[in-house]
């Protein structure tokens, strides 16, 4: 019994040597986040204050495909237009990028965190003055 | 007997405890007292606004590497943590000692984590302005020093803050404390409300003293913010009081002078009670007044309407003059 226990040690061990370490960090390489997908609000802050049962943002909706985006304008937002958007890393991104058909970019932080077992997006911007600064929530509706 | 000499020794022993213990809180105590403020009533808006603290520090202990906080309430849209300079002279140090604005999140020391303007607030409040845009600034002593114990120190702060162009009318506040104790007993620190100062700038007044029928939050935005108008019935008597149901009734003027009027009686356009007598309404300027991509406001000028648009209160308490709000960034 003893015999088999080492024996079965040193085969594991064996089988192990032959792996290469980047062969274990290709299996937990992270993964590319999509954002495609239509999302709504589902939570605003404007200047630390809670805005989401106080206005109808039900109306706003943002459609993300692979490079480009349709925004469905009722509520303030950093973009008005259409246009094209892109990540600053694919797998670990920081940064969204709005570019409208006037060729404007509109820089934006991207959080994607992940709550309840569902994907958030948080963006902060500031459609109106500076000083006021507005957090929405975005959730995918399909 | 040995009972009892037991029982008084134990006695003894308590009171001394309790007598020693005492004793060393007295020690460790120092007192910050704020005895006078210089300052003017008025100033012009943009001009520099300056103020003198005349303060008494009093120690038991000696007390190390010890920094002097000093905090400001002021408008929000002053920016004092970019736009104030502060020092001291003091008996205990040569010269004019600089100070400099506590970074943002830092913690105040004994504040359970707490950074000095949310500690400040929470303890002592916000001087009883009564519109959201106020600020506590707090500001470090660049030098950290060694204060002995048994002595009474003076210390003249000078505080000068370039103010905006923004006409207000506001009820400035101060605190001295130091870097080690915080705000952990009220001994360790002091403030002081001076009064309303007046600033006279241009555009509507923004009161933050005087109870108004109504306040436009957040104070400066443009049409592309959301803005919520508050309505408080009860301040005055008005026609508006005793409703149940309350209405927006706007017009807005947009920067080449045409003018967008919106004056229903619906679910759009409908007050939420925020208590008694008190309403609000949240709108988006540009989506509001439905205006087009080209045309930006310039303001708007409104009334509060009872559910048959007859019954109007504007800025006076009836119907003959409208609240303005002026649409403008810092």
């Amino acid at each position: 019994m003893k015999l088999i226990k080492i024996f079965s040690f040193l085969l594991v061990l064996i089988l192990f040597s032959n792996c290469h370490r980047e062969d274990f960090l290709q299996h937990n390489r992270e993964s590319v986040k999509s954002i495609t997908g239509t999302w709504k609000i589902i939570n605003a802050v404007r200047n630390g204050t809670d805005l989401t049962d106080r206005f109808d943002f039900s109306r706003f909706k943002i459609t993300f495909s692979d490079s480009s985006y349709i925004v469905d304008n009722s509520v303030p937002f950093i973009v008005t237009q259409n246009g094209t958007y892109h990540l600053d890393d694919p797998q670990y991104p920081f940064k969204i990028y709005f570019e409208t058909p006037d060729n404007f970019t509109k820089e934006l932080d991207f959080k994607y965190p992940t709550t309840n077992g569902v994907r958030n997006i948080v963006l902060t911007f500031s459609p109106g003055c500076s000083s006021n600064s507005y957090t929405y929530t975005f959730q995918k509706i399909n | 007997m040995r009972k009892s000499l037991n029982y008084i020794k134990r006695k003894i022993s308590w009171q001394l405890t309790i007598v020693c213990a005492i004793t060393a809180l007295v020690i460790a105590a120092c007192s910050i007292t704020i005895d006078s403020i210089d300052q003017s009533d008025s100033i012009n808006g943009g001009e520099t606004m300056q103020s003198t603290l005349h303060v008494t520090i009093s120690t038991n202990a000696e007390e190390d590497n010890s920094r002097l906080m000093v905090a400001v309430l002021v408008p929000k849209v002053w920016n004092a943590r970019n736009n104030a300079s502060i020092s001291f002279t003091s008996s205990i140090t040569d010269g004019t000692q600089k100070m400099t604005a506590v970074p943002v999140g830092t913690a105040a020391p004994q504040g359970n984590g707490l950074d000095w303007p949310t500690l400040i607030n929470n303890k002592i409040g916000h001087g009883g302005n009564l519109l959201p845009g106020w600020e506590w600034a707090a500001f470090y002593s660049d030098n950290a020093y060694n204060v002995g114990g048994n002595i009474n120190l003076s210390v003249t702060v000078n505080i000068k803050i370039k103010t905006s162009q923004d006409n207000i009318s506001f009820k400035l506040g101060y605190v001295v404390a130091e870097s080690v104790d915080g705000l952990s007993n009220s001994q360790y620190y002091n403030s002081a409300f001076p009064g309303c100062f007046r600033v006279f700038g241009t555009g509507d007044l923004i009161d933050f003293c005087n109870p108004q029928l109504s306040t436009v939050d957040p104070l400066n935005s443009l049409d592309n913010d959301i803005v919520t108008l508050n309505f408080d019935g009860g301040i005055i008597d008005n026609a508006l009081a005793n409703q149940s149901n309350i209405f927006l009734c706007a017009k807005g003027i947009t920067t080449d002078g045409d003018t967008l009027n919106l004056c229903r009686q619906d679910s759009t356009t409908q007050l939420i009670s925020q208590g008694i007598k008190k309403w609000s309404i949240d709108i988006w300027p540009r989506g509001f007044f439905n205006l087009p991509a080209d045309k930006q406001l310039a303001s708007i000028q409104y009334y509060f309407t009872d559910a048959t648009g007859n019954v109007k209160v504007g800025s006076t308490g009836d119907g003959s003059t409208p609240f303005t709000y002026t649409f403008k960034c810092q």
